[in-house]
């Protein structure tokens, strides 16, 4: 049986393309945590500021874990089985590039709203 | 390596698919249950919290599809899925399956058989160390261009010592001898000179190679392993002891490995053992007759070893009268060892290769037909929204699946196919040992399948994708698309094609074989027994012995009760190459420079020319004056005489160069023969006789009225008679020996013919199926012309004028294209042109009278029915 699938070039993304990567990578920089705790995670670092959607946070999560940046593994919270995600190593070095990355588009966009 | 640990990571996620989608799904439903809480704890009721929480989520199941994507394995699943899918319709329809997955799968099987004998054959690496660095060296006469001469020892060793190109060079030569024992035995084996086996990179499974005292005089022996096995029943111990050879004591020095399989060329045969190579005068007197083999220096080329062997040969030019006009030429060994039978088995391949395209297009056929069925299916699928690209990919794999079955059963029957095979390969097939399926023949076979399953899969395929194209729903009920049709005919005409290619190539084949069989030899084969008597020089020392022995041999063979004639001769008819020499008329000699006449040398006595039924066209044979010190007289070919003395050559001085210079007097003309085989044309021969120089070892052949096998007994037992430590070997009958040398081209023959009738017969099932496919889609058509009063006759004209129109297409195309096969397979014709009218009048004839049966029956059928029941249920 064919299911049509919605495309998702269709969705309005939630955050600049690639940042939730980053902010996912940050958020595990810490520790192992499952997904809710995630988008939570993101939801106080960032103050309160920036939300990751269930719809763009789980495909960002099997997509970094297809990457092999980040493992899923089986795991408890609240008394429920279910998946905990920790940072690799190469998530480690993925998170660093990123990070230098950012900085560098951010620095660069200061520099545009900055100027006279 | 990143890559295969991300692939092996989404290969587990696919075995472990449910355990994924659980933990999709626990992880999901616990996510809404944090926001729910969340939202509680902010003071909402719980209605309104498990509200907010949905809407936030949204729509879980798109959120799944979007984080199933994200995993990486959607094409891996896609492709699961359409295997299913693909399972399930081939199940439901066995009838198509059956037929698709057994006709593909004997094109397959055919192809990897065939490809199995063309890679042992011709491809496989020869089993010597760094084979593709070996190398054949032979002499090459510049007058005659007559290339791979035999090489004389003294230029062999020049060579060797000067030609830098070569890190080793050796010399081999065919030898025979006797092992004494109980029941003596004759063998044979080859004579090497020093280093050969270290040269080709093998090494001796027991004991070690000769030493240079044994170079020197010759005394040992290495044993082959079948002949450790068979006569001394493999035991260790053999080696160091002394064996009793042809009256003298031999060491056994090594026994080589079971698989060692010596470079068998030239006039090397079968080997049993090995022997040192001692130049002893008589051998230089031979003058060329050594098989030289190199090994080339590392970084060394072909075109450089040649170039040098070249300048060494020019060397030797200048220094040696008797090596003028005489350059040097180098092949690679393979090549050396297969290249005569590359044509034959390439054309084989071809001819696979045409049928594998025939089992393509069948299965195709079948697929696009059983796809018209599910024409609806397509379009209900393409109106909910099925793409384009999804249908091609669903349709492609149901045909990597039949695909799949196919190739399976087609390299499971290989290896049998191969065993069917291997008892009528031509017994002179250089390297029948190495033909075996294994891992490259089944890599390039899985190739094969891959590259024409996609063939017939996007045929197919693209059909499938376009299905429901227009108006779809409306149509599918009994429609005819334009677009359907037209692959199905353009099958029928690409099925013509190859089937009448395959079939020009097989009739070529027939015509050629018939030809070769039709042949007028010279000489007449039945009833002639032959053999070879060698006398030991110890017993039989001097040629007087050697006269009296085969004058008290060949008494004793014409008492045996049934035999007419019983002569000698220095090498039979399709015996091999013997000596050859240039002659010339004495009184008007060839200008210098210019191309000698190369005739053939035989030492017969009458009785041969009796036994052998050559005619003696003009003169007096030999007879009792033909002694040791008698007159040098000798009986000349009707070619050479044609050439000399086209007047009339009886009287003649015939001047020879062999035996130093000799000017016998021609006393008769007698009939030419094809004396090498049948495809070797007849040529200038000097007959000398054999009582005027005797020889230790002869070819005997007898002439019985009965069965020539059935006198062999009463020959054995005469030899006996005589000297019980004689063997008689190299026995055979001459009727046997001219099949045998028949045995290549009937090979191709038949297994061409085969190929040809297995592609009549799918072009017959091909076409028959089409076309009964298209004459029931057209019922109602035909229903509404018969109504309206059309005749018959003139509908079934109709359609098969169609048929014929395609099948003229295919002859067009077919003709062409056996015309290029044919002409790359001119060297395997005998007497018949690669553009001969008549075989490709006769296939074309076939292929289209088996295409307008399979045409009219169905049709025919179809119409019978009556136009009304047509219009009905049309």
């Amino acid at each position: 049986m064919i299911v049509e699938r919605p495309n998702m070039r269709e969705r309005k993304p939630d955050l600049l393309q690639g940042t939730l990567d980053l902010l996912i990578l940050k958020a595990l920089a810490a520790g192992p945590l499952h997904g809710w705790a995630i988008s939570r995670r993101i939801q106080q670092m960032s103050r309160e500021t920036l939300t990751a959607t269930q719809g763009s946070l789980y495909p960002a999560l099997y997509r970094l874990e297809d990457r092999g940046w980040v493992s899923g593994a089986e795991g408890e919270a609240g008394g429920r089985r279910i998946r905990i995600y920790r940072l690799t190593a190469a998530g480690r070095r993925q998170l660093a590039d990123e990070i230098e990355s950012w900085r560098v588009f951010a620095a660069a966009i200061n520099h545009v709203i900055t100027a006279p | 390596m990143e890559w295969l640990r991300r692939e092996c990571r989404r290969l587990v996620l696919l075995v472990r698919r449910d355990g994924a989608e659980r933990a999709m799904r626990d992880e999901f439903d616990y996510h809404l249950t944090c926001e729910i809480e969340e939202h509680l704890r902010r003071g909402l009721t719980p209605d309104e919290a498990r509200r907010r929480a949905a809407i936030e989520f949204g729509n879980v199941e798109a959120m799944k599809e979007l984080a199933r994507d994200a995993r990486g394995t959607r094409p891996a699943e896609d492709l699961l899925r359409d295997l299913r899918y693909a399972a399930r319709v081939l199940r439901a329809n066995p009838g198509y399956t059956i037929a698709s997955v057994l006709t593909f799968a004997l094109g397959i099987g055919a192809a990897a058989a065939i490809f199995s004998v063309v890679y042992g054959v011709l491809l496989r690496p020869l089993p010597y160390g760094a084979p593709d660095r070996l190398a054949a060296v032979w002499e090459r006469n510049v007058l005659t261009s007559r290339d791979r001469n035999v090489v004389s020892i003294e230029n062999f060793e020049a060579w060797r010592d000067r030609a830098h190109s070569f890190a080793a060079m050796a010399a081999v030569v065919p030898t025979s001898f006797t092992i004494a024992g109980d029941t003596p035995e004759r063998a044979v084996g080859a004579e090497i000179t020093a280093g050969y086996f270290r040269m080709l990179g093998v090494a001796p499974a027991l004991g070690r190679e000769f030493d240079p005292a044994e170079e020197r005089h010759g005394l040992a022996i290495v044993l082959s392993d079948g002949l450790w096995r068979r006569r001394f029943g493999g035991d260790p111990g053999v080696v160091g002891r002394s064996l009793t050879i042809s009256g003298q004591r031999y060491l056994v020095v090594a026994v080589m490995p079971p698989w060692f399989d010596p470079p068998r060329f030239g006039w090397l045969g079968e080997q049993q053992a090995w022997f040192p190579f001692v130049g002893t005068s008589q051998k230089h007197a031979w003058g060329r007759f050594l098989l030289v083999i190199g090994r080339l220096r590392d970084g060394v080329t072909l075109a450089q070893a040649r170039a040098e062997m070249i300048a060494v040969a020019a060397g030797r030019e200048r220094e040696t009268p008797s090596n003028r006009n005489w350059s040097a030429v180098v092949f690679p060994l393979a090549e050396q060892i297969s290249g005569e039978a590359g044509p034959a088995l390439l054309a084989l391949l071809a001819a696979v290769a045409l049928l594998l395209g025939m089992a393509v297009t069948n299965v195709a056929m079948l697929t696009l037909s059983s796809m018209r069925r599910r024409d609806h299916e397509f379009a209900v699928r393409r109106a909910i929204g099925a793409s384009e690209g999804r249908l091609f990919r669903q349709v492609l794999s149901q045909s990597l699946l039949v695909a799949s079955m196919a190739t399976a059963i087609g390299l499971l029957a290989a290896p049998a196919a191969v065993r069917l095979l291997r008892p009528i390969l031509p017994p002179d097939l250089p390297r029948a040992a190495d033909i075996r399926v294994d891992a490259p023949v089944l890599a390039v076979s899985i190739l094969a399948a891959a590259l024409a399953a996609l063939v017939f899969g996007t045929v197919a395929a693209r059909r499938g994708a376009q299905g429901g194209g227009g108006s779809p729903l409306l149509h599918t009920a009994g429609g005819t698309r334009a677009s359907a049709r037209a692959s199905g005919m353009a099958l029928v005409t690409a099925e013509v094609a190859l089937a009448l290619a395959l079939a020009v190539l097989a009739t070529l084949m027939i015509r050629s074989l018939a030809g070769l069989k039709a042949l007028d030899l010279g000489f007449d084969p039945g009833g002639v027994a032959i053999a070879r008597v060698a006398l030991p020089g110890d017993a039989y020392p001097t040629p007087d012995t050697w006269v009296a022995f085969f004058d008290r041999f060949l008494d004793r063979a014409r008492a045996v009760p049934g035999v007419s004639a019983a002569g000698v001769i220095s090498t039979r008819p399709f015996g091999g190459q013997g000596p050859a020499t240039s002659v010339s008329d004495p009184l008007s000699p060839a200008p210098p420079g210019s191309a000698p006449i190369v005739a053939d040398v035989r030492y017969v006595d009458a009785a041969a020319l009796d036994a052998l039924r050559i005619p003696l066209l003009a003169g007096q044979a030999f007879d009792g004056r033909d002694r040791p010190g008698g007159p040098v007289r000798a009986l000349i070919s009707a070619d050479l005489a044609r050439l000399l003395w086209p007047g009339g050559a009886v009287g003649h001085r015939l001047s020879v160069a062999m035996h130093d210079g000799i000017t016998p007097e021609v006393i008769g003309v007698v009939g030419s023969v094809h004396l090498a085989d049948a495809r070797t044309p007849t040529g200038p021969v000097v007959y000398l006789a054999d009582g005027r120089f005797p020889s230790s070892m002869r070819d005997v052949v007898v002439r019985a009225d009965a069965a020539p096998a059935s006198i062999v007994p009463a020959l054995r037992s005469a030899l006996a008679g005589i000297d019980a430590t004689l063997p008689l070997y190299a026995v055979n009958t001459m009727p046997r020996v001219v099949d045998l040398s028949l045995a290549s081209d009937r090979f191709t023959t038949v297994m061409l013919s085969a190929f040809g009738a297995v592609s009549l017969l799918l072009v017959a099932v091909g076409v028959f199926g089409v076309f009964a496919e298209d004459v029931s889609r057209r019922r109602k058509e035909i229903g509404i012309r018969l109504a309206l009063g059309a005749r018959m006759s003139t509908v079934v004209r109709l359609i098969v004028a169609g048929a014929m129109r395609r099948a003229a297409a295919g002859v067009a195309i077919g003709a062409a294209a056996a015309l290029l096969f044919a002409r790359a397979m001119a060297a395997l014709l005998f007497g018949v042109a690669p553009f001969d009218l008549p075989s490709f009048a006769m296939a074309t004839a076939s292929v289209v009278a088996v295409a307008l049966v399979a045409t009219v029956i169905p049709t025919v059928q179809a119409i019978r029915r009556s136009p009304l029941s047509a219009l009905r249920e049309g």
